[in-house]
């Protein structure tokens, strides 16, 4: 049995229990009303008036203030009621000290004076009269740093006119508050963040969609498999196909391949195919593709640049899709074509007259040249002494002009070769021949007009058999040995190497002149490109003779190429099979 | 509050070190309930930072937390500091805690921390 006084005490106790318990569910029911206030804070203001309506429950102050770190720094100061600048201007010193207490950078009253935004929800700050403005000093102040994963990233203060206002016992319930507002904060510093970058973001798209909208160039976009839809291509490309004859009613997802095969567009297959490079990570640049109808004078015709597309967050993984670029040249093929036209009709014109003149001057040549010997037959009958004739000086004139009706006419020669290698009409005619004949052949031609230079042959094979235009052959071997020539103005020796690679024939021409510089080496087979290293002297050559030259050289089916020697000069080379892989065009 | 500082001819160097050990420890267990762990931390920094100038020695507060502060660390990042010196350090920072505690809350908690403090640092030094 319990005594009284036992009972009395366990009373006293029961009752002590009930009411901690009483205070911590009325605590508990405290921060779960205000916890749901900030978490529906969509943004600052909002926060800041569940900040104050927390704050009025435990405390009568004059105002609060949120400074934020940051870039600029930010400061908000609510006001319960209209604030007297002395009292503002204590408020901001207060601030500027304990900020530099938590590791502020020095932040002054002055600045944080620039800085401070006013914000005075109107509900919880009634009009109150000009009366009510009496605080001058703030006698009480109370700072709680905001913290959030461990990081300060303000401060809440809490000031009053009267002193003591702020007490020990509310401190701990302060700085929950100040913690629920520092993660409300947060998140509305977080979701303003993302707002800006998803309107940075959208501008961006826009933008981007405006200039892909509005570009002269066809783009076309397709997925990991290589399929469009209809709005897979810009207005552009849309126009391409149009024109094109491509039907684009697409209902859904189509692999170009498929496309094809539905427009029955041999071009759409070479897309394709240009597409599943670009899928296997190879970017395409400058890829021809003749759309129109070949029998067209001049057809319609693409330049398509394809690369592939990866996903930001994945780079160098599989591609998520191909972006290939259409260009139209028809244009710059009609162009091209007009002059070669001109080209080939200026050349053509030039010919008749040439043959002409080579004639006329082949004939009066050997005119002169028998008068010559008549004159000098009779004057050494007569014993006449012999001195220099008026004709010789007539022989040497003519042999100049012959000279260069002859180097006219293969300028004349090099821009027909121009036309037809442009428009794939480089006639070969085959015939079987030995390929060490026709080299001996050129060098001695080479030979007897370089007299400055020793030009040897050196035949490494038994059997040099082959089937090829020889013409055009000799027309090749002549146009390097003339380079060889040209281009080592000194002299010296010049070797012609007849040797077997891979069951082809490989012809070196090896000189030691001025060489070529490594960033030309790529260029130098392109049409009309000269070589600027040797601009310290003028060369003659409008540089289409190594262009015609490779072009023969491939439609024999070989290769032909240039390295720089480990001395001086280069080595041209080009292989050749002993029986042509392409068939002649047009022959 | 300048008891081992004053009396730091007298108090060997394990003495100082352990007795303000005790007095961070102490500060901790009063400050973080009431306004949490990192502010508490931070003040500690920021003091450490304030009295850097004239105690170049005390560096070491400025990046590390004082929680993680033991005897070992004190002893290899005060090594050629005389115990004056250090005690004086030790007490500047103490002060300079107190101050910025003062900055924040005023004379809601320094004034009865201060009181325990200064009893166990007398008791330490007596």
């Amino acid at each position: 049995m319990q005594s009284e006084s036992e009972t009395v005490e366990s009373a006293y106790h029961s009752s002590k229990n009930g009411d901690r318990l009483a205070a911590i569910r009325r605590e508990m029911e405290y921060l779960n009303t205000i916890g749901k206030r900030f978490v529906a804070a969509i943004d600052r203001f909002q926060v800041h008036r569940a900040l104050l309506a927390a704050l009025q429950e435990l405390y009568s102050f004059t105002a609060c203030s949120i400074l934020l770190k940051g870039e600029p720094f930010e400061l908000s100061i609510i006001p319960r009621y209209p604030l007297n600048p002395p009292f503002i201007e204590q408020m901001l010193n207060r601030i500027a000290r304990a900020a530099r207490v938590i590791g502020f950078p020095n932040l002054t009253a002055e600045e944080l004076a620039v800085a401070a935004d006013l914000d005075a929800p109107d509900e919880l700050s009634p009009a109150h009269s000009q009366a009510l403005m009496i605080g001058t000093e703030v006698r009480d102040c109370l700072n709680i740093p905001l913290t959030v994963e461990n990081r300060i990233i303000g401060m809440l203060s809490l000031f009053d006119e009267r002193p003591e206002t702020f007490a020990t016992e509310q401190l701990q319930l302060t700085t929950m508050i100040a913690d629920y507002a520092a993660v409300a904060l947060e998140n509305v510093r977080l979701r303003e963040r993302e707002m800006a970058l998803w309107q940075q973001a959208e501008l961006e798209r826009r933008r981007l969609e405006l200039i892909i909208s509005s570009m002269a160039e066809g783009l076309l976009i397709t997925n990991a498999k290589g399929a469009i839809t209809a709005h897979s291509l810009n207005r552009s490309a849309q126009h391409l196909f149009v024109q094109a004859q491509v039907d684009l009613e697409l209902t859904q997802e189509t692999l170009l391949q498929q496309l094809a095969e539905i427009s029955n567009a041999s071009w759409l297959q070479e897309l394709a195919q240009i597409v599943d490079q670009a899928l296997a990570g190879k970017t395409v640049i400058n890829h021809e593709l003749i759309v129109g109808v070949s029998g067209e004078n001049v057809p319609l015709t693409l330049s398509v640049s394809a690369a592939p597309l990866y996903d930001a967050g994945q780079m160098q993984t599989q591609p998520i899709g191909v972006v290939a670029v259409l260009n139209d040249i028809t244009s710059t093929k009609q162009i091209e074509k007009l002059k070669d036209d001109f080209i080939s009709v200026v050349s053509h014109e030039l010919r008749t007259p040439l043959t002409s003149i080579k004639g006329y001057t082949q004939h009066l040549i050997r005119r002169i040249e028998r008068r010559l010997r008549e004159k000098r037959r009779v004057q050494q009958e007569s014993g006449i002494p012999s001195g220099e004739l008026a004709e010789s000086y007539d022989l040497r004139s003519l042999n100049i002009v012959q000279g260069q009706a002859e180097h006219l006419e293969r300028l004349v020669s090099d821009l027909l070769d121009l036309s037809r290698v442009q428009w794939g009409q480089l006639d070969l005619h085959y015939s079987t021949f030995y390929l060490a004949d026709l080299l001996t052949e050129c060098v001695r031609l080479a030979q007897a007009s370089a007299e400055q230079h020793v030009i040897s042959l050196d035949i490494q094979v038994k059997d040099s058999r082959i089937e090829a235009d020889s013409q055009r052959i000799s027309q090749v071997i002549g146009n390097i040995l003339g380079n060889a020539v040209k281009y080592s103005p000194n002299g010296g020796q010049v070797i012609v190497r007849l040797a077997e690679r891979q069951g082809d024939y490989l012809v070196s021409i090896i000189d030691h002149g001025i060489g070529v510089s490594p960033e030309y080496l790529d260029h130098i087979f392109e049409r009309f490109y000269r070589v600027r290293n040797t601009a310290s002297r003028p060369y003659s050559g409008i540089g289409l003779g190594l262009y015609v030259a490779k072009a023969i050289i491939e439609r024999h089916g070989g290769n032909i190429w240039l390295a720089r020697n480990n001395g001086p000069g280069s080595t041209f080379s080009f292989t050749l099979p002993h029986k042509p892989r392409t068939g002649p065009l047009n022959s | 509050m300048s008891q081992l500082s004053d009396s730091s001819s007298s108090v060997s160097r394990e003495q100082i070190v352990e007795a303000y050990l005790k007095v961070f420890q102490l500060i901790d267990d009063r400050v973080t309930p009431l306004l949490g762990k990192v502010t508490t931390r931070v003040l500690v920094q920021g003091a450490a930072s304030r009295v850097l100038d004239r105690y170049p020695f005390l560096h070491f507060l400025v990046k590390m937390p004082y929680t993680e502060v033991v005897p070992s660390v004190l002893d290899e990042q005060l090594r050629g500091v005389t115990t004056k010196e250090l005690a004086a350090g030790l007490d500047m920072l103490l002060q300079e805690c107190f101050a910025g505690l003062r900055e924040l809350t005023g004379n809601l908690i320094v004034p009865p921390l201060h009181d325990e403090v200064t009893r166990q640092l007398e008791q330490l030094s007596s």
